[in-house]
């Protein structure tokens, strides 16, 4: 199969395992959410960090997730660290402004959307694809953009230049919330998953 | 008498969510919480309680292997799984093992009120 048809198909993939995860968010936040596939791309790992620190800034809380399985990836989910309190207000369906600090309760918010979002995903590559995945239990971070997202991408290309990112941005209708997610394969996954795309 | 209830999971939102939930509906005490499967067989012994819920994954002891344990003790143990949506298989082998019924992630107030009155052989409230 040609370069540009995997390339394709990994979107097809991408967007399905989006589709999911907008689908849960929705339910979770009550509220309508979007997530739009922004990213399937091989970058650059310097390009894409310089990138993020040129373009976002501020604190932000995420969640780390390792999906192991047949097909290791690296999932990251944030959020603008003021938008974190209205996420927990709209899961709690609390008064929106009940939440004014980041507590427990914002962090397992936070923690608790990383793991759903990655189950999504991860349901997608087993119903899907037949790849069994499970997500490991989220790590919750609150930090400057850069940081987390310099973490996470060193953390999953410490060996590589390059590496195949899926960049999404989701979000909350009428809550103007932005949140971003990211999936990177790890090890032989980014080989593995040409060839079995190249399969379908 | 309300029903006494074990809340285990450990994401304090997701027990969080669960005790509210339960306590709008009305006739139900959340009388513990616990956020390991080790908790969780220590605080029924402790209680005696009506019905648990249970997540699935879980540091220490997850909630299948504390299924099991309880189960062990009290076969008519009512417990409900909570788990998110991925976790078909250890669903199913909660299931087989005896869970009363399950709960998926993110779950709505009707479904965990209709496993709860399920489980606990009460009629659907309006």
């Amino acid at each position: 199969m040609p370069d540009k048809e995997i390339d394709r198909a990994l979107k097809l993939v991408a967007n399905l395992a989006i589709d999911k995860a907008s689908q849960v968010l929705s339910k979770m936040v009550k509220a309508g959410a979007r997530i739009d596939v922004e990213n399937v791309a091989l970058v650059d790992i310097t390009e894409a960090t310089e990138k993020i620190m040129r373009t976002e800034e501020g604190e932000v809380v995420g969640a780390f997730v390792d999906l192991i399985g047949d097909m290791p990836f690296k999932f990251l989910f944030y959020v603008d660290a003021q938008d974190s309190l209205t996420l927990t207000d709209l899961i709690l369906r609390r008064e929106l402004g009940t939440s004014k600090k980041f507590d427990l309760y914002v962090t397992s918010s936070v923690q608790e959307l990383g793991n759903i979002l990655a189950s999504a995903v991860t349901n997608v590559f087993a119903t899907d694809f037949q790849i069994k995945m499970r997500p490991s239990p989220p790590r919750v971070v609150h930090d400057y953009t850069s940081t987390v997202f310099g973490e996470y991408i060193m953390e999953a290309a410490a060996d590589q230049n390059e590496i195949l990112m899926i960049e999404s941005q989701f979000k909350v209708v009428r809550m103007n919330i932005k949140c971003r997610m990211f999936l990177l394969p790890q090890g032989d996954a980014q080989k593995e998953l040409s060839t079995l795309l190249g399969k379908v | 008498m309300a029903k006494r209830i074990i809340v285990v999971d450990d994401a304090p939102i997701i027990r969080l969510m669960i005790k509210d939930i339960l306590t709008e509906c009305g006739g139900y005490e959340v009388v513990a919480e616990g956020s390991t499967g080790k908790e969780a067989c220590e605080l029924y012994k402790q209680h005696k309680p009506d019905l648990v819920t249970m997540d699935i994954v879980m540091p220490e002891m997850d909630g299948i292997q504390a299924l099991e344990e309880i189960l062990k003790g009290d076969p008519n143990a009512k417990i409900v799984m909570v788990t998110a949506i991925d976790q078909r298989e250890a669903l199913m082998k909660a299931v087989r093992l005896g869970a009363t019924d399950y709960i998926v992630k993110p779950f709505e107030a009707e479904r965990v009120m209709s496993a709860v009155q399920k489980a606990l052989g009460e009629e659907t409230k309006k």
